[in-house]
């Protein structure tokens, strides 16, 4: 599949008292055409810094980077993507449907049947002549939204989407950002919220102190969760090792039985034949995943992000 | 040319809308309002310090609005992030700040304008003056206005790269020397008693200062007795200098913008 964004060891340095900092540090990213990518790091790890260097706001230090196949900061990419900023701010004195006019002016498009269409995906076409001032935080975002979809972009690049919204604009968000993956664009976000991230998001990638820290599909980086299953039929919990295949795994007598708490990864099918043909009875097996969050704070808190972990094993894992 | 079109028209909806703005307009205006009723305290011709005082006010308010709204103008698109929705549309950083400063200058139109007509309904009505004279007496508004477009250019250029109110007092700084002491400078460098390295400061000074003073036309309006050689001329020069003065200024603006981390 082609990229929709290449950066090869892009970095964004300033100059500070204490020398040069380099806020964004010989980043390679790769995000494939027609995905949900998900760009998470705590604040201050350069993610925004990132955006803008992609969409051509800043400069880069060092490096290059593509997007859509164009060198960025080239304006021939402008017509085909679209930015909504963190706690975007739009000119509160315009009507939901002039911002949309505005934004549409600056693309030579004026097109009152695309304004109303947008408004209607967002769910604002009953509230287009209030003013922005008027408008709630969801609907802000909404609105924002609508004016990325102005140019039909191949590409979106939504920072803090969801950011202090209540959960049912959450929702409404989170269905728009599917949608736009449905037709086919692709969707770069930036954003703290992990369990949104995990829900729609089909490869991630964890920068922290301005180093990619890991990158891949989402699937293949939480892999690495834990099965337990618990048992019953042994004597004892020796009797009950030596019938398993796996070695170093740990097992803890329960009050009726075993509990066996083994790798995702081990072979689940010949560790529940082993206990069978030892005439073992199996009472539960319960997986346990590893979660975003659980990544995400094993990435960020360790001390010194060094080197890039890309995990992409699975070719055909996507969500 | 649409983008900066539009970037215009919509900073001249914001610039009508600032409160802060409103609020001198309004001091502006009711000075004229009440203009006519303060010319009796002077002892000089009653429409003399009519028209000095009514020429005064509108020039005066005119220049504090200039640099209020426009050394706001780009920081304020910076800190409300509304700049990064902008430029990451196919718009080129040349196009916003030409376009932020034509707005601004329109705006400034409207507010001036605005003032104008109150006036010259004042002058009117205090002096039952003909056609003829109140013509003559806007002429010194128009005048002022390009005054201020240079004004609203210097303070857009120093807005690309120093605070606002860095740029408040460096533009109104630069618009006082200007208009009050460009005479000076001028009178330096073309005086042959004057030393050869004072006249050469005092040529590269004037050569650099945008002369403010050039448009100031007040006094041939005020005293009759004081005229113009060939007025008409004179008009054109100084707006013809102060629309390439605007250029230089812009390109310089658009220049430092363009290398500017926003």
């Amino acid at each position: 599949m082609a990229a929709a964004i290449q950066t090869t060891k892009l970095t964004k340095s300033y100059n500070s008292r204490s020398g040069k900092v380099n806020v964004v540090d010989h980043l390679d990213l790769h995000v494939e055409e027609g995905e949900i990518f998900g760009f998470l790091g705590p604040n201050g790890a350069g993610k925004t810094t990132t955006i803008k260097m992609l969409l051509g706001i800043i400069y880069p230090s060092f490096g290059e980077g593509y997007v859509l196949g164009k060198e960025i900061g080239d304006m021939d990419v402008h017509r085909l993507i679209s930015y909504v900023p963190e706690r975007p701010y739009y000119y509160e004195h315009m009507t939901g449907l002039e911002l949309l006019k505005f934004y549409g002016s600056l693309f030579g498009i004026n097109d009152p049947a695309l304004f109303e269409r947008l408004l209607e995906k967002v769910n604002l076409h009953r509230d287009k002549d209030k003013t922005i001032s008027q408008y709630s935080k969801g609907m802000q975002q909404r609105i924002g939204l609508a004016q990325s979809l102005l140019n039909d972009p191949k590409l979106l690049f939504l920072d803090e989407p969801t950011g202090g919204l209540d959960p049912i604009a959450h929702r409404e968000i989170r269905d728009l950002i599917l949608s736009f993956r449905d037709e086919g664009r692709t969707v770069f976000i930036s954003s703290h919220e992990l369990s949104e991230v995990e829900l729609i998001c089909n490869r991630v990638a964890i920068i922290n102190k301005g180093v990619i820290a890991r990158q891949g599909k989402l699937t293949d980086l939480l892999r690495g969760g834990r099965i337990e299953v618990t048992v019953d039929g042994f004597e004892s919990a020796e009797a009950f090792l030596k019938a398993l295949p796996l070695k170093d795994t740990n097992v803890r007598t329960l009050p009726s039985g075993f509990l066996l708490d083994m790798p995702e990864l081990e072979d689940t099918s010949s560790v529940i034949d082993s206990i069978r043909g030892a005439k073992g009875k199996i009472l539960s097996i319960v997986p346990r995943k590893k979660r975003l969050e659980d990544l995400f704070v094993e990435t960020v808190s360790s001390k010194q992000p060094s080197k890039t972990i890309t995990v992409e094993e699975s070719a055909g894992a996507n969500q | 040319m649409r983008p900066i079109l539009s970037i215009a028209s919509t900073t001249v909806g914001e610039a009508i809308r600032r409160r802060v703005l409103l609020i001198i307009l309004l001091i502006g205006v009711l000075f004229l309002a009440v203009a006519p009723g303060l010319g009796v305290l002077s002892a000089r011709s009653e429409t003399t310090v009519l028209r000095g005082m009514m020429l005064g006010i509108i020039q005066l308010t005119s220049a504090v609005i200039a640099i209020v709204l426009t050394v706001y103008m780009l920081p304020n698109e910076i800190e409300r992030r509304t700049i990064y929705t902008i430029l990451s549309k196919p718009v080129q950083r040349w196009q916003f700040l030409v376009g932020k400063y034509l707005g601004a200058v329109s705006a400034l139109a409207i507010m001036m304008c605005l003032m104008s007509v109150v006036m010259v309904l004042m002058y009117w009505y205090q002096q039952h003056a003909p056609i003829s004279e109140i013509a003559n007496l806007l002429k010194a508004p128009m005048m002022y206005f390009v005054q201020m477009s240079l004004l609203a250019a210097v303070a857009v250029m120093f807005s690309t790269f120093v605070s606002p109110l860095v740029n408040f007092f460096l533009s109104g700084g630069l618009y006082l020397v200007g208009s009050l002491f460009n005479p000076f400078f001028e009178t330096l460098s073309s005086n042959n008693n004057t030393p050869a390295f004072t006249k050469t400061v005092a040529k590269f000074i004037n050569l650099v200062l945008p002369n403010f003073a050039n448009y100031n036309v007040q006094n041939p309006i005020i005293n009759p007795q004081q005229t113009i050689g060939n007025e008409t001329q004179y008009f054109i020069n100084v707006t013809v200098y102060g629309v390439l003065y605007i250029l230089g200024l812009l390109v310089v603006g658009i220049l430092i913008f363009d290398r500017r981390e926003v």
